[in-house]
């Protein structure tokens, strides 16, 4: 594993002009922001000139760019930028909310593993046949469809309808923390109570954000399989009179290994792609903070958000990357 | 057969259907089309006429690219006429002085009190209007909001795709083409971009550009002019547009870099032919080696990518919209449409689902037919495809 290390490095050496470059987009984004967030910060119309100087000194507003760059990263990595809306620094709000932005994630991630790649390997094992067809399009559909729309059509089916699920706030974790996610806790403490409120609470907005990453994990899985298939080892299988169900063993393992890493990449997508989700379910997570930031203009609080979101996505890369490596040895040359 | 007729081609003869002589039709129209500019065109790219012959043979049997093909001819009608075609126009506020016409169910029929300034006299009279799809939370009629929706998602998918794909193309074919320092910085620069999740980006930017915009488009009355011939707006809603346009722009910086990076891939291995080497040694300009060379020969995939990219930003703007970030009323959008309609659910479900209807439907469009468009244009596929349709071999060995 001596060329992993290697890569290791060579890998976590470009992160950091990409973290840096991050910082200056998102410094960039803030510093276009035209109306004067002072003054909403202050407290809107009537805020005194002396609240609003002193909000200016705070946050460095009154020097020049490159000061207040300077002083927002050091901010960020100090964790020192407090969010002017309620005085606490600005990850102590993005951690608390980040605990359900990734359990929901995981639920959504629960599905998506559950309904792609079942259906996705059905679809290649039928080929070119009605199921097959019928598969493709419900990937495709399932591709298509507008998470809000899934989102409004799942909550009147199974909310107004039939009722399965809450849809008002969000139950306590358990009383033993141990990751601070509340249902890994919940299945390592075996407190099955907490875990069924977490679950009722949680599956529709998981499946709902799930489905498109569903249809994409189908496809891929279903391409990745058969190329697979195509390859001449199984050729070489099929001569030899191996029966099928053990030939498609072997096929499984080549087709999975893509499939694994472009897992970790959807994971990375899931937790970014909560706002709309989190915003019809009204779940208090990262999304919702970061459009809470943008409709205050509290800008402090929008560039913690979206650094962390970058940082998740590179980190998502990195983890596929790495995984891609474990797996096949030749891309480590 | 073929010695009994005297002539020996090695042709070969598809069994052609209704669709197959409509498409050679276009195609020769086209041809002949080019020809009238170009002299000798016809006969000089005669096989690149008949490749794309095969190709819409291709298309011509496979029924879900065919559907693709369908619904975005259709939306692409509707993106260009939608405006004149609705009932009503989009900035019509209904008004009865009697009872509330807002939030009218589908296929109900409304009377309406119209004051109008004719001739200099203020003439009052009543008429009706008939809610086919209902209405919204101002008592617009959805229909005529979703027809002259449709001009407002074509143009912007349309400049999007204009303008951020090419850039990202451009900016790979020399990243690419050129490596070392160039291809650095831009690949640097690109995976910064990418490090950010798109929604969030386009979030962000479409929240803090609008001002700047309408800035600028107060300033300069021929952008205005322009921008509000394009999306078939009337002049007084010349104030909305700053917020329309963020999300244009923003899509755009968040469309580019995927497309630099695909392309970047694709020149990398498609420089080291030895095609591109004879074009460099009789001395060509890089220009016309990027774009008249290499450029063809990467296209197909980009083209898939572009393809379904129409679809994925109507989605992108639509999701934009539905957060409140987009388009606002009286600018007709439907992703605004489901927006007002979540305050309103489920009580008025057809505020989400007409317009969410139609969004699934465009969106699927596109994407079947990149779909179609990536098993016709991967050579390995497209021969099967070939293969696959009833041939009558003309010419004894014809179909070797």
């Amino acid at each position: 594993m001596a060329g992993l290390g290697k890569f290791l490095i060579r890998r976590g050496l470009t992160f950091i002009p990409t973290l840096i470059g991050v910082t200056l987009i998102v410094f960039i984004i803030a510093y276009v922001i035209p109306a004067n967030p002072v003054r909403a910060w202050a407290g809107g119309e009537k805020a005194s000139q002396a609240a609003i100087e002193m909000i200016k000194k705070e946050y460095h507003l009154d020097q020049p760019w490159y000061d207040q760059y300077w002083f927002l990263v050091k901010g960020l990595f100090t964790n020192s930028l407090l969010d002017p809306l309620n005085q606490e620094p600005v990850f102590n709000n993005i951690g608390n909310r980040f605990i359900v932005t990734f359990q929901l994630a995981l639920f959504a991630f629960f599905f998506v593993i559950l309904i792609g790649l079942p259906l996705g390997i059905i679809s290649a094992l039928k080929r070119n046949s009605a199921t097959d067809m019928t598969l493709r399009i419900i990937a495709l559909i399932f591709i298509s469809t507008p998470i809000y729309v899934i989102a409004y059509l799942f909550i009147w089916l199974f909310f107004i309808h039939w009722n399965a699920t809450t849809l008002a706030g969000i139950p306590p974790g358990p009383p033993h923390t141990i990751t601070h996610i509340p249902v890994i806790d919940d299945i390592l403490t075996l407190d099955w109570s907490n875990f069924v409120q977490q679950v009722e609470r949680f599956w529709l907005p998981g499946f709902t954000l799930g489905i498109a990453a569903a249809g994409v994990l189908m496809r891929f899985t279903r391409n990745s399989f058969l190329e697979a298939y195509s390859r001449d080892s199984t050729l070489f299988l099929k001569a030899k009179g191996v029966p099928k169900s053990r030939l498609y063993r072997h096929v499984l393992k080549n087709a999975l290994v893509p499939v694994i890493t472009i897992l970790a990449l959807q994971f990375g997508g899931l937790l970014a792609g909560t706002p709309i989700t989190e915003t019809i379910f009204n779940l208090p997570g990262i999304g919702l903070y970061a459009l809470q930031a943008i409709m205050y203009l509290d800008f402090p609080a929008l560039i913690g958000v979206t650094f962390l979101y970058a940082i998740v996505f590179v980190t998502a890369n990195l983890i596929a990357d790495i995984l891609y490596v474990i797996i096949d040895p030749r891309v480590r040359l | 057969m073929a010695e009994e007729t005297g002539e020996y081609e090695t042709r070969e003869e598809y069994e052609m259907s209704i669709l197959d002589r409509i498409s050679d039709r276009l195609i020769d129209g086209f041809a002949s089309f080019i020809g009238l500019f170009k002299k000798d065109w016809r006969r000089r790219n005669q096989s690149r006429i008949k490749e794309w012959k095969l190709m819409a043979y291709a298309v011509n049997r496979s029924p879900p690219t065919l559907l693709g093909l369908i619904i975005v001819i259709v939306y692409i009608f509707i993106g260009i006429f939608g405006p004149y075609l609705a009932p009503w126009p989009y900035d019509f506020f209904p008004v009865n002085y009697n009872y509330s016409t807002q939030l009218a169910p589908p296929g109900s029929t409304y009377f309406l009190n119209v004051t109008q300034l004719q001739n200099g006299y203020i003439i009052h009279y009543t008429t009706y209007i008939h809610y086919m799809l209902g209405s919204d939370t101002y008592g617009r009629d959805i229909l005529s909001i979703l027809l002259s929706g449709a001009r407002t998602a074509l143009v912007l998918d349309i400049f999007i795709i204009l303008i951020g794909p090419t850039l990202g193309i451009i900016l790979g074919l020399i990243s690419g083409y050129y490596g070392g320092a160039v291809d650095e910085t831009i690949m640097r620069i690109t995976d910064m971009f990418l490090a950010f999740p798109g929604l969030i980006l386009a979030i962000a930017l479409s929240a803090v550009l609008p001002g700047r915009i309408q800035n600028f488009l107060n300033a300069h009355v021929w952008a205005q002019t322009f921008v509000l011939k394009l999306f078939a707006l009337h002049p007084r809603d010349v104030n909305n547009l700053g917020k329309l346009l963020a999300v244009f722009v923003a899509l755009v910086i968040v469309w580019w870099p995927g497309y630099a990076r695909v392309t970047r891939g694709s020149t990398l291995t498609e420089k080291e032919n030895l095609y591109v080497e004879a074009a460099r040694a009789i001395g060509l300009p890089t220009r016309t080696i990027l774009f008249r060379h290499i450029l063809p020969n990467i296209i197909g995939p980009i083209l898939v990518m572009i393809t379904m990219d129409f679809g994925g930003i109507i989605l992108t703007e639509a999701g934009l919209s539905f957060l409140g970030l987009g388009a606002v009323p009286p600018i007709p959008d439907w992703g605004n449409l489901i927006n007002q309609g979540s305050q309103q659910f489920p009580q008025a479900w057809w505020l989400v689902a007409f317009p969410g209807l139609v969004i699934v439907t465009v969106v699927l469009g596109w994407n079947l037919l990149g779909d179609g468009l990536r098993d016709i244009l991967d050579p390995r596929t497209r021969r099967s495809l070939e293969f696959k349709l009833k041939k009558k071999s003309k010419g004894g060995e014809a179909s070797a």
